[in-house]
């Protein structure tokens, strides 16, 4: 449908499009995507001539484009951009009309088609069809830009980042719409964007580009399981890591090297740690480093001891994990028991760490959101 | 006899002849205006040059330009015609001007993206968008030319400036005023004309315009 043949584009010295060979295939949704100055933008205007290479040929249904009439191709291709572009002076129905109006359709058929299309993603041409772009919300005004793209019913739509500027709640539904369109009406779409969620989301394939050349063109899935670099895998974020489902242990989710003490500590000494660390309780250990349990402040207080060795102050139980535990079995005991953490041991039963609330709800932001280090 | 019976006759025929100069020399200027601005904006290398040059010979005094002209085309009309034309020229060319540049390129591309042609890429967006812009100008030039139309009399062309000039001439201050109060009343109902105009223009953008 789309073919590249090393296509090279510069500005001055600067290579924006470094012999770029590729191919989109027909009704296929492909999303280019890469850091900002990556050549994706380019490579996109390139298909409707918006921007000439400098050498190569681009071929969209085996044609060489160089021959085709610039105008003409792009009456063939959807286009819709960023900034929206909805022309002001001009109603809703009148913009969606634009391109059938180039191209000699009768009235009565552009009016057929713009209630069809409006229809579609629920405005009406009673409602709507006569107002002007600047009474519509950004979200509406972007629906209608997706529909002029697809007014003349073109087998090719190239969209430059279309939802970029818009808040998530609306993004998130205009993705949703695209995708229903794009299923609905088996075209080409070509996506500009910088969003590895939206490209996730939309792609039937991406095009991962850098320094104006492809490093990877793969199915979303494909790209998850196997990113074909570091800035790829940088992009996914922790996606990459999590679709293999990794089983998760205590030890991902404790909070490592609590404040424990050996049972021969003073407990004058001890009241002292917990002073200072403003912590209510302490861990206990044996003399071979292996856990014995737990005191707090209140055991010592109604022992009534002030002197002698901490381990003469009953020593309590508490909740406990090994290291290799379900993460799930822990935060079960942390939530079933009356004490604020489950100690996790190590399998010699010396001291790991401990889970508590905060170290369970900052894994699992980790998890979800990437490291916030 | 009262100053109507004197004059009346004289003052409606000077109206009439006054504002048929602002109404030929507007035409005429918007006309010129708006081809030159919309290849200015074509070439705004070219305009950098051009736009200056042509605000210094904005400088030069009508007197003098009508003078000049005078000499070399007689005691007709069209001398003061083409003189006030040229002088309505320039509000509205910087006008159309900075109106076409000043469209959102976004729009331009977006025009582009939708396989309009450069011809209609300009009737259909930029002309429509920069319209408030370049009426804006045609009204500065209406004001204007309706004053500088006074001239047209210092050769013998009739028009408002004629009761002005014999007004000072004979110290005759009824006849200043005669002269005066008309012309500044045209030049505000022009005006508010115009103003009218550009606002249903700007309020309900219109039908496309049908383009080549």
């Amino acid at each position: 449908m789309i073919r590249f043949e090393h296509v090279t584009k510069k500005y001055g010295n600067s290579v924006i499009l470094d012999d770029l060979s590729f191919e989109i295939k027909e009704g296929e949704f492909a999303v280019l995507i890469g850091p900002s100055g990556c050549g994706k933008t380019t490579t996109l205007k390139s298909i409707n001539r918006l921007i000439e290479p400098d050498a190569g040929h681009i071929y969209v249904n085996g044609k060489d484009i160089a021959e085709t009439d610039p105008v003409k191709l792009r009456r063939s291709i959807g286009y819709v951009i960023q900034q929206i572009g909805l022309f002001p002076n001009m109603t809703v129905a009148q913009n969606i009309g634009v391109v059938p109006k180039r191209l000699k359709y009768e009235k009565s058929e552009i009016l057929k088609i713009t209630r069809e299309l409006m229809d579609m993603v629920g405005m009406s041409y009673e409602e709507y069809g006569h107002k002007y772009p600047s009474e519509l919300s950004g979200g509406q005004q972007q629906r209608i830009g997706v529909l002029r793209a697809l007014a003349a019913s073109p087998p090719i739509v190239l969209m430059d980042e279309p939802f970029g500027a818009l808040d998530p709640m609306t993004r998130s539904s205009l993705q949703e719409e695209i995708i229903r369109l794009h299923k609905k009406l088996h075209k080409t779409f070509v996506f500009v964007t910088h969003d590895m969620d939206e490209a996730l989301k939309l792609a039937d394939k991406i095009i991962f580009m850098e320094g104006g050349h492809i490093i990877q063109m793969a199915t979303p899935e494909e790209m998850l399981e196997n990113p074909a670099s570091d800035l790829i895998r940088s992009f996914m974020g922790k996606r990459a890591a999590d679709s293999a489902p990794v089983q998760l242990t205590a030890a991902d989710f404790m909070r490592p090297d609590p404040i424990s003490v050996y049972k021969s500590r003073g407990v004058r000494e001890c009241t002292e740690i917990m002073a200072r660390r403003h912590i209510d309780s302490l861990l206990i250990k044996n003399d071979d480093d292996t856990y014995a349990g737990v005191v707090s402040v209140n055991s010592i207080k109604r022992s009534g001891k002030t002197t002698g060795p901490i381990g003469e102050v009953p020593i309590a139980e508490n909740a406990v994990s090994y290291v290799t535990e379900d993460a799930m079995e822990s935060f079960d005991k942390l939530l079933n028991s009356d004490k604020d953490y489950v100690v996790v041991l190590n399998e010699d039963d010396t001291i790991a760490g401990i889970v508590t609330k905060t170290s369970m709800a900052k894994a699992m932001a980790d998890a979800l959101w990437g490291d916030a280090q | 006899m009262s100053f109507w019976d004197l004059y009346g006759q004289k003052l409606l025929v000077a109206i009439g002849v006054h504002f048929l100069y602002v109404l030929a020399a507007v035409s005429i200027g918007f006309v010129i205006a708006l081809a030159l601005g919309i290849l200015l904006s074509r070439a705004p290398g070219i305009a950098k040059v051009a736009l200056p040059l042509i605000s210094v010979f904005q400088t030069i005094p009508g007197v003098v330009f009508i003078g000049l002209l005078f000499l070399s085309l007689g005691m007709v009309p069209a001398t003061a015609i083409i003189a006030l034309a040229i002088y309505a020229v320039f509000p509205i060319l910087k006008n159309t001007y900075v109106g076409l540049l000043s469209v959102d390129k976004s729009l331009l591309e977006a025009a582009r993206g939708c396989g309009m042609s450069k011809m209609q890429s300009l009737f259909e967006v930029e002309l429509p968008l920069a319209l408030p812009s370049i009426i804006g100008g045609l009204r500065m030039s209406t004001v204007y030319t309706v004053s500088w139309a006074v001239l047209a009399s210092m050769i013998g062309l009739g028009g408002l400036g004629e009761f002005i000039y014999i007004g000072i001439a004979t110290n005759n201050n009824a006849l200043i005023v005669a002269g005066a109060i008309p012309s500044g009343i045209m030049a505000i109902v022009l005006s508010l004309l115009i103003d009218a105009v550009k606002k249903r223009v700007t309020h309900a953008p219109k039908k496309e315009a049908s383009a080549a």
